[in-house]
């Protein structure tokens, strides 16, 4: 049983902007500052694509996917002047908590310092791919300039045409200067790419396998998993003793816009241990919430009083009315529905009301008691009747929520002004329950 | 769905002044370094560790069924030391999970089953799913979800998680109901 309310934002804005409700999928998503998820280090994302994406400080374990703890020994290191004798030293070696691999076991040497003394393994491929990534980088380049240099022939032709006709000399004199502008732009017109790659040569045959693969028994445990071989894509070990310690991903804290009035929506704090934000308009915060209120149990073609919960989120009184839907567009629904006719006013949100037990709102509200099942502080329980129309399956109705909406978001309180109230209309889709065939 | 009642036999559970609900089947060992802020719910087969170190509960949080709270300890060359433990407000603990962690933040749901490994640090805004095995030391980062074993990042939770987290604790206090009369005390 679920009240499907199918947007998690929603955009607000004033006049020239939009007041729908937007998912969080089609919002548009910006990366504000990217962070370790361990130590918690805050980067900027040059910084991050820098260390491509990775923190300095924090590894993660090769073997298990946790992070690894830095831990400190005593190591005697004998006097090479006495023999004899012998003086304590720290070391520091990685372990995981989890798995209980360690730096030890891929006899990888002990470190003086604790932080900073672990360096990455040379990539075999760094050259080649970093040539690759140059050569494509000009490509592109070129490919750019390509572009730039169409459109100016594009309008060269025009003014050429125009030349033609010119009587009096003026346009030849655009013409050239428009010429020796874009032969600023196309450099390398009809140059070639500068760096060139090395082809690779087609391997057309494998020395056969080595004898020993076929003799020597496998022993699982020192062959490594797929996960732990796609965890560092660049090497892919396939033995445990190559398993290397890797730096820990970043995370990142973004911000969301509309994708249509191009106003932010959501603007967390820079700390990436902040939960608040600079701004947040989510729907919770703006729009009644409508909830069953107790689970029922349906009968086929027998008609049944439903209680919904309404709840409003704001500090004023709301105006909620539910109506109906076109049944030729309605395909979800699988029972039919009668809902209030009247108006129903929801009170506002008082955070104070529930410390007192006083129960003033009912004055304040003229409630039929055919229609309002309950009131308390913000909520309102509103009955509708429904009647399923399958013998088996869940029972869905559906129908459109209006209400009125005031725009506090936008209205500077220095403006003086009445906020504009505006009609919001939501189409919601209810999940009332499965119906059982009855024996 | 609105929470539907929850029913509790009156005389099984002390409610204090301050609106806490504690089971009388619930063990609270070392007592005196137990700090339970209010309005919120210990339930039955409950163990709350003080007496290792001290341990302070914020308002509105729920430990459900058969969950452990212990202080985490740290091994130091001469011997054990235990940290207090510290969880914020409006924290949902469920069934049979074991919280050893040195720190849980606020508006954090632990699922059902979890194991939460010595000193993790569980920062606001976080949730850990059913059956997470949280190695020790792990630090969840606020607007995540930790999953699996040994758990890590899976999901990002919505920006009004916070919201989310009050209203689901504060409607478990409201439903969570006696039947029956008290006991004397």
């Amino acid at each position: 049983m679920l009240i499907i309310l199918l947007f998690n934002e929603m955009s607000l804005s004033g006049p020239q902007h939009c007041l729908k409700l937007k998912c969080s999928e089609c919002l548009l998503n910006e990366v504000d500052s990217h962070y370790c998820p361990m130590c918690l280090e805050n980067m900027s994302s040059s910084e991050a694509k820098l260390k491509k994406n990775r923190c300095g400080n924090c590894f993660d374990c090769p073997s298990c996917g946790h992070t690894l703890t830095t831990r400190a020994t005593n190591v005697a290191i004998s006097d090479p002047d006495d023999p004899g004798k012998s003086t304590p030293k720290k070391m520091y070696y990685m372990a995981c908590g989890f798995c209980r691999w360690t730096t030890r076991d891929v006899a990888i040497d002990d470190k003086t310092v604790a932080s900073g003394g672990w360096e990455d393994i040379e990539n075999t491929h760094a050259k080649k791919i970093q040539s690759l990534l140059d050569y494509y980088h000009e490509l592109a380049l070129n490919e750019k300039a390509e572009r730039e240099r169409k459109k100016y022939v594009r309008r060269r032709s025009h003014l050429y045409y125009a030349a033609s006709m010119d009587k009096y000399g003026m346009v030849t004199v655009a013409v050239k200067k428009k010429i020796g502008a874009m032969s600023n732009v196309s450099i390398k017109e009809n140059e070639e790419t500068t760096t060139q790659i090395t082809t690779e040569e087609k391997i057309s045959d494998f020395p056969a396998l080595p004898d020993d693969f076929f003799t020597t028994p496998l022993e699982l445990s020192k062959v490594t998993t797929i996960t732990q071989r796609l965890a560092s894509p660049e090497f892919q070990p396939t033995i445990t003793n190559d398993l290397y310690p890797k730096r820990k991903h970043l995370l990142i804290r973004k911000s969301m816009r509309c994708k249509e009035c191009e106003h932010n929506l959501i603007k967390p704090e820079m700390n990436p241990l902040s939960i608040k934000f600079k701004i947040q308009l989510v729907i919770m915060h703006h729009i009644p919430e409508v909830r069953l209120m107790a689970p029922m149990e349906f009968r086929f073609k027998k008609e049944l009083k439903v209680v919904l919960l309404l709840i409003n989120p704001v500090v004023h009184n709301t105006t909620v009315s539910l109506l109906p839907v076109d049944k030729e567009s309605d395909s979800f629904s699988t029972a039919k529905i009668e809902l209030p006719k009247k108006e129903v006013v929801l009170a506002r949100r008082d955070d104070a009301a529930i410390y007192d037990d006083a129960t003033q709102m009912h004055q304040e509200f003229k409630d039929e008691k055919n229609v309002v099942a309950f009131r308390k502080a913000n909520k309102l329980g509103v009955i509708i009747k429904v009647t399923p129309l399958i013998q088996e399956g869940d029972v869905k109705v559906s129908f459109v929520l209006r209400h009125d909406y005031r725009n506090t978001a936008v209205v500077l309180p220095m403006e003086n002004q009445e906020p504009q109230i505006s009609w919001l209309q939501h189409r919601i889709f209810l999940n009332l329950g499965r119906i059982h065939k009855s024996k | 769905m609105e929470l539907q009642d929850i029913f509790y036999n009156n005389s099984q559970y002390i409610e204090t002044a301050s609106g806490n609900k504690v089971s009388r089947q619930s063990v609270l060992c070392g007592s005196q370094n137990i700090v339970i802020n209010g309005k919120t719910v210990i339930m039955t087969d409950c163990v709350i560790r003080g007496d290792l170190a001290n341990v302070r509960i914020g308002r509105h949080c729920v430990i459900s069924r058969n969950a452990v709270i212990r202080p985490p300890f740290k091994k130091f060359s001469r011997g054990v030391a235990f940290f207090p433990l510290h969880i914020g407000d409006h924290v949902f603990v469920d069934e049979n999970s074991i919280v050893n962690a040195a720190q849980v933040g606020s508006y954090v749901h632990i699922g059902k089953n979890c194991v939460i490994g010595r000193r993790c640090i569980l920062k606001d805004c976080c949730a850990i799913a059913d059956n997470t095995v949280l190695p020790p030391e792990a630090v969840v980062p606020p607007f995540t979800l930790f999953s699996g074993s040994p758990g890590k990042i899976t999901a990002e939770l919505p920006e009004c998680t916070q919201d989310l987290m009050i209203d689901v604790t504060t409607n478990y206090y409201q439903h969570f109901r006696p039947i029956g009369k008290g006991k004397e005390r």
